[in-house]
C-alpha cells in the first residue's frame, strides 16, 4: 500500500485543487446538522463530523431521477444519455463506504443499473476516519474500517492525516494536488494509537451471535406486534439509511401530453401499499408486517443472498426514529432469551 | 470541467448487450379479444424486427408492460413460446396501467421489457404427468404452459387441468376450454362457485375436483396458480395425493416494478419474484417467509 502524510493545514489546498477538475462534495455544517454539499472553498468543509443526516448514497441512488424521456405516440426514447460529471466525495466515513459496497451488490448484479454504474465509475471517494458517537455500532459489523470501496482514506492523527491510497487514481490526485510527505515510524506509531483509541471508544457492544437463526426462528414473535404498534410508518429510517435502496417508478407526462419521462424515486418498505398488487391484495397490510420485513431484509434476507448483514451500524436510523425503533433494540430483544 | 456522456440506451447496445434494462421496446397492439367484463387478451408485436426475431421466453415468465405517460405493470405471458413474432398478454382491468391499456385500440403503441424471471421448468417436466390447478386470473400464465405442452404433447404423460372461477362469465378462454372438455389428450375439469343457467359443469371450489382425479405421485408434476388464498388449499390436496414438495410448482403474483431484482417491491423472504420467480417449487416457497 502507498502511504503518505497530509498535514491538516494542507487539506484546503488539496480540496481546491481537486475542485478544478472534479465536482467536490464534502461534509459542511448547516442549521440541522451536517450534510454533503458541493464545495469549492476548502475552508468550508468539516472533516471531524459525527454523521451526516443523509448518507452519500444520494449521489448514486438519486432521491428522484428521470430514467429516460419518451415520445408518447411512437414510444421512442428521445433522450438517451446520462450526463455524469467526474466527482469526488471528500470525507466519507468507513461505514458509508462499506454501505456503498453493499448497494453495489444489488445495482451491479446480474442486471447492471446503468445510472448507478456510471455514477460509481465517475466518482472518486476520499474516506476519513472518525470516532464513534453513542449511536454507532460499526464495531458489531466490522464496518468501521475500509478494505476496499474508496480511492483514498485519511486517518486522523491529530495535526495530520495518515493517507492510505487504495487506487491508482487516488494516488494520482494526491500526488498532483496535495502537498504530502512520506510516513515515518513515528506516524505509524501514531496510527496505532489512533486505532487503539477508536477500538476503545465503543462502549455499547451488540451481541450479533446466531442472529440470522434467531430472526428466522422468531418470525412470529410478539415483539413484531409491539414494534408495529409503535412504528409511525414515516419512512425516516429508510431515507437516512445508507443501505436502503428501494425505489418506485412512475411516469410523468408533459403538459402537452406528447412526451413524458419515466421517473424513479426513493421508496420505503415502511410505506403502506409497498407490497400491494393490482386488485388490492396487500402482502404486508399491517405496520407490524412492514417493520418486520425491513429488519428481516437487513438481518436475514440480504445476508442469505449476499452473505453480509445489510447494516453498517451508522446509527442514523437510531437518531431519526421518533419512537426508538433501531437495530440495537431489535437485536437486543431477539437475543434476550438466548442470553445466560 | 470535462463532462462525460455515458450512453445508457444506445439502441444497438440495448439490443445486443441489454445495456439499459429499464428501457422498453415499442410494440404495437395487433389484436384485442375481450374475454370477460374485466379481462382482455392483447396480442402485441415488438416493432423492431431484430429485437422481435431474437425474442424468446419460457412459459411462466413475465413482461413489463408500459403505457407511455401512465406507467408500467408486470404481466405474465399467455402465449406459447412457439408462437413467434407475437406476445399475448391476458390483462385484468385492475389498475392505472391496465385501465389505460383497456382503452387502447388495435394499432396503438405500448412498451415492452422482458422477458423476466424464472418460468416453469418445461424440459424437466417432460416425461411426467402434469396436474395443473388454476383459479381466476391464475390461468393466464398457465395458458402459456398449456399451449407449450400442447405443441409437444407426445413428450408428456397424462395432462389434467382443474380450473376454477367465481362464476361462468368469469372463466377466461372459456370458448376454447369448452371445446377442450371433449378432448381425450387433456383432462380438463372446470368448476364455478356460483353457477348460472348456461352452466352444466361442476359447482364448488377447485380443490373439490381432486376427488375426481387419479394421480400417480411417482411421475406427476403439480402446477398451481391462482389468487393468494388458493395456494394453501391446493397444495394440501396435492400433498394428500403424495406429490413430493419439490415437484409442486407455484407461480406467485407480486408487484415487480423494476423486473431485475433491484427495487425490492416483489421481495418474498430473501428471494425476488422477478428474478428468482415468479415460479417457485413448494420446497423453496416453504422456506420463504410471506410466500403464502
Amino acid at each position: 500500500m502507498y502511504f503518505r502524510i497530509l498535514a491538516k493545514d494542507h487539506v484546503s489546498t488539496f480540496v481546491e485543487g481537486l475542485a478544478h477538475v472534479y465536482e467536490v462534495f464534502a461534509p459542511v455544517k448547516n442549521e440541522s446538522g451536517f450534510s454533503f454539499e458541493q464545495v469549492s472553498d476548502g475552508s468550508s468543509i468539516v472533516l471531524d463530523y459525527p454523521m451526516t443526516i443523509i448518507p452519500p448514497k444520494k449521489y448514486f441512488v438519486r432521491s428522484k431521477e428521470s430514467l429516460f424521456r419518451y415520445d408518447t405516440h411512437s414510444g421512442d426514447v428521445v433522450e438517451s444519455e446520462l450526463e455524469v460529471t467526474p466527482r469526488v466525495l471528500f470525507g466519507v466515513h468507513a461505514c458509508d463506504i462499506n454501505a456503498l459496497l453493499m448497494t453495489d451488490k444489488v445495482f451491479l448484479g446480474d442486471y447492471e443499473d446503468p445510472y448507478y454504474k456510471a455514477r460509481r465509475e465517475h466518482t472518486l471517494i476520499v474516506g476519513v476516519s472518525c470516532m464513534p458517537v453513542l449511536t454507532c455500532m460499526c464495531d458489531t459489523w466490522g464496518t468501521g474500517e475500509v478494505q476496499q470501496g474508496c480511492d483514498l482514506f485519511l486517518t486522523d492523527l491529530g495535526d495530520r492525516y495518515f493517507v492510505t491510497c487504495h487506487s491508482v487514481e487516488g494516488a494520482h490526485v494526491l500526488d498532483t494536488f496535495a502537498d504530502t510527505h512520506e510516513a515515518t515510524a513515528e506516524d505509524t506509531k501514531a496510527l496505532e494509537e489512533h486505532l487503539r483509541a477508536f477500538r476503545e471508544a465503543f462502549s455499547r457492544p451488540v451481541d450479533a451471535t446466531s442472529l440470522q437463526l434467531l430472526f428466522d426462528a422468531k418470525y412470529n414473535d410478539e415483539l413484531w406486534e409491539e414494534i408495529g404498534e409503535a412504528c409511525l410508518s414515516c419512512g425516516a429510517c429508510s431515507a437516512v439509511c445508507p443501505t436502503c435502496y428501494c425505489f418506485d417508478v412512475n411516469d410523468e407526462l408533459d403538459a402537452d401530453g406528447n412526451a413524458g419521462a419515466r421517473v424513479r424515486c426513493w421508496d420505503s418498505c415502511m410505506n403502506s401499499q409497498f407490497a400491494e398488487v393490482a386488485g388490492g391484495h396487500d402482502f404486508r397490510p399491517t405496520r407490524a408486517s412492514r417493520v418486520r420485513y425491513r429488519f428481516y431484509h437487513k438481518f436475514w434476507s440480504y445476508p442469505a443472498r449476499y452473505g453480509k448483514t445489510l447494516c453498517v451500524g451508522c446509527g442514523r436510523c437510531d437518531v431519526a426514529c421518533k419512537v426508538n425503533i433501531n437495530p440495537r433494540r431489535i437485536i437486543g430483544a431477539l437475543q434476550e432469551g438466548a442470553r445466560s | 470541467m470535462k463532462k462525460t456522456h455515458v450512453p445508457v440506451d444506445s439502441s444497438q447496445a440495448y439490443r445486443e448487450l441489454r445495456q439499459n434494462p429499464y428501457r422498453p421496446w415499442p410494440a404495437r397492439i395487433t389484436s384485442i379479444t375481450k374475454l370477460t367484463d374485466t379481462e382482455t387478451l392483447f396480442e402485441l408485436r415488438i416493432i423492431d424486427h431484430k429485437v422481435r426475431e431474437q425474442f424468446n421466453f419460457n412459459a411462466g415468465q413475465f413482461m413489463e408492460l408500459s403505457i407511455f405517460g401512465v406507467g408500467e405493470a408486470p404481466i405474465s405471458i399467455s402465449s406459447a413460446p412457439s408462437k413467434k413474432g407475437f406476445i399475448e398478454l391476458c390483462v385484468r382491468n385492475a389498475g392505472s396501467v391496465t385501465g389505460a391499456l383497456h382503452k387502447m385500440r388495435c394499432g396503438d403503441i405500448v412498451g415492452l421489457r422482458g422477458p423476466f424471471g424464472r418460468g416453469f421448468p418445461f424440459e424437466d417436466m417432460k416425461g411426467h404427468d402434469v396436474l395443473m390447478v388454476a383459479g381466476g386470473l391464475g390461468i393466464a400464465p398457465l395458458k402459456s404452459l398449456i399451449n407449450h405442452i400442447h405443441d409437444e404433447r407426445h413428450e408428456f404423460g397424462k395432462v389434467t387441468i382443474l380450473l376454477g372461477a367465481r362464476n361462468p362469465s368469469e372463466i377466461l378462454f372459456r370458448q376454447q376450454f369448452d371445446m377442450w372438455r371433449h378432448r381425450d389428450d387433456f383432462n380438463l375439469i372446470m368448476t364455478v362457485d356460483t353457477p348460472d343457467e348456461t352452466w352444466d359443469g361442476e359447482v364448488g371450489l377447485v380443490t373439490k375436483l381432486f376427488d375426481q382425479i387419479e394421480v400417480d405421485p411417482a411421475k406427476t408434476v403439480g402446477v398451481i396458480c391462482g389468487p393468494p388464498v388458493m395456494y394453501r388449499y391446493a397444495i394440501d390436496e396435492m400433498r394428500k395425493k403424495k406429490l413430493p414438495v419439490d415437484r409442486i410448482y407455484l407461480s406467485f403474483e407480486r408487484r415487480m416494478k423494476c423486473g431485475i431484482g433491484i427495487c425490492n417491491h416483489c421481495g418474498i423472504g430473501h428471494k425476488y419474484a422477478c428474478i428468482d420467480g415468479p415460479v417457485f417449487n413448494y420446497w423453496e416457497a416453504m422456506n420463504l417467509q410471506e410466500a403464502m
